[in-house]
């Protein structure tokens, strides 16, 4: 499945600009801690979080992941956003928690995979 | 110059998860005990304790440093170390503010009471002193400074509440010469950062479990600065005891 096709089944506010949707998805995280994410994320996973620290975008980079989905109506700073575009990171928000983003998700790419 | 034996990482019966018998006189009395020269105070987000333990060590012949442990945005501790109580209680104030406005549950998360140098009980803090504030780390570091304060991220090197565990890196936009560590491995991270090591006492048989030899001309949060930089023979250095 398209990063761009998870942004609109899940209804997701985009919070950088220029950054290239065109890229899969195949799986999801769910971790507030970096250094577990840091060990843990998978290259085309979305990483679903309530972290907002600069270091996320760094995180995102260095891991892969096809993109950060910021749960629970948190919104980082104006200077993260902007790194996060500067470094291609799709930076996505979304009112709703991070149990029901991750609900909606694994029902997404479970039913790419049957 | 001299050396001093340094604990500077203790909490009173304020914080909610020390002891009830962290009261000025037996703080002071376990540092004494040990051979401590000199003591912080660091309770959660809050530096109330200070004016009295300062007061009690002085008459002990003691040094001390005002301290706090703040939590920020991120669930990352921040020790912070004032030369005056004023200015640490500039930012303590600030970081009140800022702490939400839940109430503590006594039960569960243990008493925080004020007390006097006769244990007497002035007052209990209704507010949970342990939580995050809104601040983030960053925000609360400027602050920190602005007041003439030393930032030390405290205990980087455990699984909780560290600048390590929660952000996994150091943060490009923020410099900390000084950091805190718990165990005997000093993570790759810290390079040439110096190396505090403190006991976090929350009871009194804990203090002193760990200490750090600072070698400075006094005792004050610039000369701990100079001794991290390694100037004119000054040093700091850690054990674990």
């Amino acid at each position: 499945m398209l990063l761009t096709d998870v942004v609109t089944a899940l209804g997701l506010q985009v919070l950088t600009s220029g950054v290239d949707f065109d890229r899969e998805v195949r799986g999801g995280i769910v971790c507030d801690l970096l250094s577990i994410v840091l060990a843990k994320a998978q290259p085309q996973d979305m990483w679903i979080t309530i972290q907002r620290h600069q270091n996320i975008v760094a995180v995102a980079k260095v891991t892969s992941v096809a993109g950060v989905i910021l749960a629970d109506g948190i919104v980082p700073e104006q200077d993260v956003i902007d790194r996060a575009s500067e470094e291609g990171i799709p930076l996505l928000a979304t009112k709703e928690s991070s149990f029901v983003v991750c609900g909606k998700l694994f029902a997404l790419v479970s039913s790419e995979e049957e | 110059m001299r050396s001093y034996v340094a604990d500077l990482h203790i909490h009173s019966c304020l914080s909610p998860c020390g002891s009830l018998r962290m009261s000025p006189q037996a703080i002071v009395d376990a540092a004494v005990d040990r051979g401590i020269d000199v003591i912080a105070l660091t309770d959660h987000n809050t530096c109330e304790m200070g004016p009295v333990v300062a007061h009690t060590a002085e008459k002990a012949g003691l040094a001390f440093l005002y301290g706090i442990e703040i939590q920020t945005r991120e669930e990352v501790h921040l020790l912070a170390y004032f030369n005056d109580a004023d200015a640490c209680n500039a930012l303590s104030e600030e970081v009140y503010a800022y702490l939400p406005d839940v109430r503590n549950d006594p039960e569960y998360f243990g008493d925080q009471v004020v007390v006097d140098e006769q244990d007497n009980i002035i007052r209990t803090e209704e507010k949970l002193l342990l939580n995050s504030i809104t601040l983030s780390l960053e925000d609360v570091t400027e602050r920190v400074r602005a007041h003439g304060g030393l930032p030390v991220p405290a205990h980087i090197d455990r699984g909780a509440f560290s600048l390590l565990g929660q952000l996994g890196f150091f943060p490009e936009t923020t410099v900390y010469p000084i950091v805190e560590v718990w165990g005997a491995t000093v993570p790759n991270e810290c390079g040439q950062r110096a190396i505090l090591r403190s006991s976090d006492a929350h009871e009194p048989e804990q203090i002193g479990r760990r200490t750090s030899v600072l070698t400075m001309e006094r005792v004050s949060v610039e000369e701990i600065l100079l001794a991290a930089a390694g100037v004119g023979g000054r040093s700091i250095r850690s054990e674990e005891s």
